[in-house]
């Protein structure tokens, strides 16, 4: 007869099963598998599967483990899961639940480097166009880095070294742990809001070496935005030379160490006197130069044929002048020597005419006409003579006072002045004149007219 | 004068300015352009810029200024008080 078989509950098996995958497994173990079914759920926690070629392992991840990892899982990722197995009864199944989760074959932070580094990249933040010239001679340095650090020193004493004349600046920040990133982007912020008062030309973050974790502030992308916003341009000055971080990526300039921002961010003020030297040498020499050609020139001229024998222009002149007084002289006796033809053609001339003869005719012609004028004026004067005496007998003939010889007088009225014609030019009591023919005069009173 | 306004001038001028002017001279000079009174006026400028430039680099400043976070000090303050005024401590490195 057969024995009666044993019957179990669900919650049985479920316990059992639990009990046995406790004593069988380790209580923490660490799978590698490749992430499928990733859900992030809204609560937070994320649920999702562990494949290889055979088979699945469903996950689970609290969102308290979740938030600690810097990287972005997703499906298709290769990773390293830690935690414990244990059975979900109520889904009936058992489950990783992962505290850790790690990318496989890299390490997390530098997978979340490299994803950081693609996410702003392809933002352009790490373009050249968009990093700013270094100042080439900067007398304002400001630092931003930790006060008790190795780092600090290495920057000044090199930036001193170099280009002691530059006055320097100290903005203490912590330059690791949880934080970090955050007050140091605030710090850049605050320092380029008052550099209307700071004027500092040029600022260096720096930190000395240290592992990935260390340097991770670095790298954050808090940081990166603080620094890709400064108008003051930035210097990274970041671990050690095979260290690059996110910050140096995105600076404007990059020191490979605390000690080259010196070498990076300063001139050699010995090079810079010397081009100085130089240049003092030049404008010596060039206005020596020009100072000597000009001296030159006047001695070329002062050394010309004019300056040697200054009376060679005047000879030349006078012997010119002799040639043309010779010319002038010439002309002159050209001149007469016509003139002088001229002359006695003129005197042959006048001669063929034989004015003395010409003279001697009318000579006598003048004589001829001079007798028949003094003649004919005679005549004609006896004319004259001989009509104006007639016109003087008949004049003296009319004259009134002629009149008084025969006897007659003239009477005028002494008071009027008016010549008595008839007894109405007077009345009795009057004044009377009476002019006789001898010019004498007699004065009488009318007693009656 | 001329001679004290342009010295005033010249000792406003900041390193990389003074720098930028004294090239400008030497190159005008070299070039030969200008004529014999003015580059005598120009080599007395570049000799007062290299001077001043000499000055600049002769500074050797000790201390470090320590800047912090103003928390409520207004913008428009000078860079004097901003010295004075936060947690101004003078680091002495040397």
């Amino acid at each position: 007869m057969a024995k009666t078989a044993k019957i179990y509950t669900v919650s049985q098996i479920n316990s059992l099963i639990k009990v046995a995958l406790e004593e069988k497994l380790p209580p923490r173990l660490i799978v590698r598998g490749e992430i499928s079914d990733w859900k992030h759920h809204t609560s937070g926690h994320c649920y999702f599967a562990l494949k290889d070629e055979t088979g699945v392992l469903p996950c689970v991840m609290w969102a308290s483990s979740f938030k600690k990892i810097k990287f972005s899982p997703d499906d298709g990722m290769a990773v390293l899961a830690a935690g414990h197995i244990d059975v979900y009864t109520v889904g009936g199944k058992y489950q990783l639940y992962v505290d850790k989760l790690d990318p496989a074959g890299i390490g997390a932070l530098q997978l979340a480097f490299e994803q950081m580094v693609g996410k702003l990249r392809g933002e352009g933040l790490f373009d050249e166009e968009h990093k700013k010239p270094l100042p080439p001679y900067p007398m304002r340095i400001g630092i931003l880095t930790s006060e008790s650090g190795a780092a600090l020193h290495d920057i000044t004493d090199s930036i001193r070294s170099r280009w002691p004349c530059a006055k320097l600046f100290l903005y203490p920040v912590p330059v690791q742990g949880e934080g970090a990133a955050k007050k140091i982007a605030s710090a850049l912020r605050d320092v380029n809001r008052r550099n209307k008062q700071l004027k500092l030309d040029v600022l260096i973050v720096g930190r000395g070496g240290g592992s990935l974790e260390d340097l991770w502030t670095f790298n954050e992308e808090i940081l990166a935005r603080a620094i890709f916003d400064s108008k003051i341009p930035v210097i990274s000055a970041i671990g050690h030379e095979v260290d690059t971080t996110i910050a140096d990526l995105v600076a404007d300039a990059r020191a490979s160490t605390p000690t080259q921002a010196g070498i990076v961010a300063v001139p050699d003020v010995q090079e810079v006197r010397n081009h100085l030297t130089v240049m003092e040498q030049n404008l010596r020499n060039q206005l020596s130069a020009k100072i000597q050609h000009a001296a030159q020139e006047v001695r070329i001229i002062l050394a010309g044929a004019v300056f040697r024998n200054p009376l060679s222009l005047v000879q030349d002149a006078e012997q010119q002048v002799d040639e043309l007084t010779a010319d002038l002289v010439e002309s002159i006796k050209e001149l007469m020597t016509e003139a002088r033809q001229k002359v006695s053609d003129g005197y042959e001339r006048v001669a063929r005419i034989e004015p003395h003869r010409l003279l001697g005719q009318k000579t006598v012609e003048l004589n001829d006409w001079q007798s028949r004028a003094k003649s004919g004026i005679g005549t004609v004067v006896h004319t004259r003579q001989m009509q104006l005496t007639a016109q003087a007998n008949r004049l003296a003939a009319l004259n009134p006072k002629s009149v008084l010889q025969r006897g007659y007088s003239i009477t005028t009225n002494k008071k009027t002045g008016m010549l008595v014609k008839t007894t109405k030019d007077v009345r009795p009591g009057d004044e009377m004149i009476t002019e006789l023919a001898d010019e004498n005069l007699i004065e009488s009173k009318v007693t009656k007219a | 004068m001329a001679g004290q306004k342009a010295k005033d001038d010249i000792s406003k001028l900041s390193f990389e300015e003074a720098i930028k002017e004294l090239t400008k001279i030497v190159g005008q000079i070299e070039q030969g352009q200008i004529a014999l009174q003015d580059s005598l006026q120009q080599y007395e400028k570049g000799m007062g810029l290299i001077k001043h430039c000499r000055t600049i680099l002769q500074e050797a400043e000790k201390r470090i200024e320590k800047i912090s976070a103003s928390e409520t000090k207004p913008p428009e303050e000078s860079e004097e008080e901003n010295k004075q005024g936060q947690d101004a401590e003078d680091l002495p490195f040397s």
